[in-house]
């Protein structure tokens, strides 16, 4: 991903800014914009996917799970740090972290 | 076929978009380009054109309407004058920057206030960093002309910008001359059919016009832009010989006009040319080397070139139809920044006339004649900066 969005010169730029094909926000790199960070702590987590719900840049990546009495369902694997803004909506909206016993999305600033 | 007619310079202008038939044509009334769209809009109601018209609310609206019709793949015109260009203001740009091959006529018209409709360049001068090509032209037979060289020089690939045809309001806008118009299928064929490019109607293509730039890429598109208007140059000249060869006229990015020998020189825009070319023809008969430089393209402009067609020139009035307010007039800096680095300067200084539509007669033209002559005795500017007729001096 990262070697496609080369920053390119004016000569190889398609006319007047147009973004020639369709789809293509998802090369762009917005995790540079961060601040601060979103960690995702799997042992506290009870998959609700509100986070993945209230994510603007659709930065949490889901895998196929199963609950406890075996029915299939979709489960958190990982944060997409390439696009996460570091915008905090997923630890303010996790109901783990309102209950205030446990964390289950931590949010820390971000070391460059 | 192609005929000689009695006009008036909006009149031709309509008859052009009417030859042209473009696909779309929003616009909004504004004087003294009404008649332009006012009788292109009849055209549309007799069926003579293929156009959609759009009749919008307000001359914003006008040029976002004529961005979004060019976006999606079509051929675009408008027209517009002085405060109606002024709301246009934003986008201007947006067209310029978005590579949109808008045609637009602009009736060159004072802006307000005190509130005036008559002829100066206030307007466009104004509008001359908004990254449009500038045409000019002194008489309905340009204009004319212009218009139908537009398109060609606006969709050019090497180009894809918009151009703005100009000429002085009412002067050339509302008064009757004798033009060439030329046969439609002529028109038609010098023109060519449309290409779009990344239109957003092909939705086999999806593409985004007028995304986000931020200061990783928004220089680039300044740059390929900067680059565009260059290219404008040559393929102004490419069109404008072509034109000749069809149509018999020639045209160059100005017009130099006994300028062979000229000693003394005024520099101007639009209708006033046409004074002071009688002027010249007097002065010549009594042996006075004077001549003119008239600018056609004042967007992209033609630094080297004019430098090198005053070579040998003594002394350069440039003629202002416009002011910048704590500066010299718009015409007067470009003229100065070309004669920079010529091996022998002549003297330059500058005018202001006619703002607000206030007549330069041919007995002026011969005062500035005269004062110039003084100057070149002399070898002295006595006044760099100064107003063409204005009470109190």
């Amino acid at each position: 991903m990262k070697e496609k969005y080369k920053l390119k010169d004016w000569q190889d730029l398609p006319i007047g800014g147009v973004v020639a094909e369709g789809g293509n926000s998802a090369d762009y790199e917005t995790g540079t914009w961060r601040t601060s960070r979103p960690i995702w702590m799997e042992e506290n987590c009870i998959n609700c996917l509100n986070c993945w719900v209230f994510c603007p840049e659709d930065a949490f990546i889901l895998k196929d799970g199963t609950t406890k009495t075996g029915k299939p369902r979709k489960e958190i694997e990982s944060i997409n740090y390439y696009h996460c803004k570091g915008c905090g909506l997923c630890a303010k909206e996790c109901p783990v972290n309102k209950k205030g016993k446990k964390i289950a999305i931590d949010y820390i600033k971000e070391e460059h | 076929m192609s005929k000689i007619l009695a006009i008036t310079g909006a009149g031709a202008m309509s008859e052009c978009m009417r030859q042209i038939n473009p696909d779309v044509v929003p616009a909004f009334p504004i004087t003294p380009s009404t008649q332009v769209i006012e009788d292109f809009s009849q055209f549309v109601a007799d069926g003579k054109v293929d156009t959609e018209m759009i009749t919008v609310e307000s001359e914003h609206s006008a040029m976002s309407a004529c961005i979004g019709a060019a976006a999606a793949g079509g051929r675009v015109m408008t027209a517009t004058s002085s405060a109606g260009m002024a709301l246009m203001w934003e986008m201007l740009h947006i067209a310029a920057s978005m590579r949109q091959p808008v045609v637009m006529t602009l009736i060159n018209r004072a802006l307000s206030a005190p509130i005036n409709i008559h002829a100066d360049h206030s307007d466009s001068m104004g509008a001359r960093d908004a990254g449009w090509i500038q045409l000019y032209a002194e008489n309905n037979q340009e204009a004319y002309d212009n218009l139908i060289m537009a398109p060609k020089i606006a969709e050019n690939m090497d180009v894809r910008l918009p151009v703005m045809v100009c000429m002085d309001g009412f002067i050339i806008s509302h008064c009757v001359q004798t033009m060439q118009l030329e046969d439609d299928d002529k028109v038609k064929a010098f023109i060519g059919e449309f290409e779009s490019t990344y239109p957003v109607l092909d939705t086999e293509n999806p593409a985004t016009w007028g995304a986000l730039d931020l200061q990783d890429y928004y220089m680039e598109h300044k740059r390929a832009q900067h680059m565009a208007m260059k290219n404008a140059k040559d393929v102004i000249e490419k069109v404008s010989a072509d034109f000749a060869d069809i149509f018999g006229r020639k045209y160059e990015l100005f017009e130099s006009y006994r300028l062979d020998d000229a000693e003394r020189v005024i520099i101007a825009i639009n209708s006033v040319c046409g004074e002071i070319k009688e002027v010249i023809d007097e002065r010549r008969e009594n042996g006075d080397k004077v001549g003119l430089l008239k600018i056609r393209s004042f967007r992209p402009f033609p630094y080297k070139e004019i430098a090198q067609a005053l070579a040998g020139v003594k002394v350069v009035t440039v003629l202002d139809r416009s002011e910048s307010m704590g500066a010299y007039g718009p015409l007067f800096v470009e003229i100065r920044t070309a004669l920079f680095d010529a091996p022998e300067k002549p003297m330059v200084y500058n005018r202001i006339f006619g703002l607000g539509g206030r007549e330069l007669f041919m007995s002026d033209i011969h005062d500035i004649f005269e004062e110039n002559k003084t100057y070149l005795e002399t070898g002295k500017v006595e006044k760099m900066f100064d107003y063409l007729k204005v009470r109190g001096g």
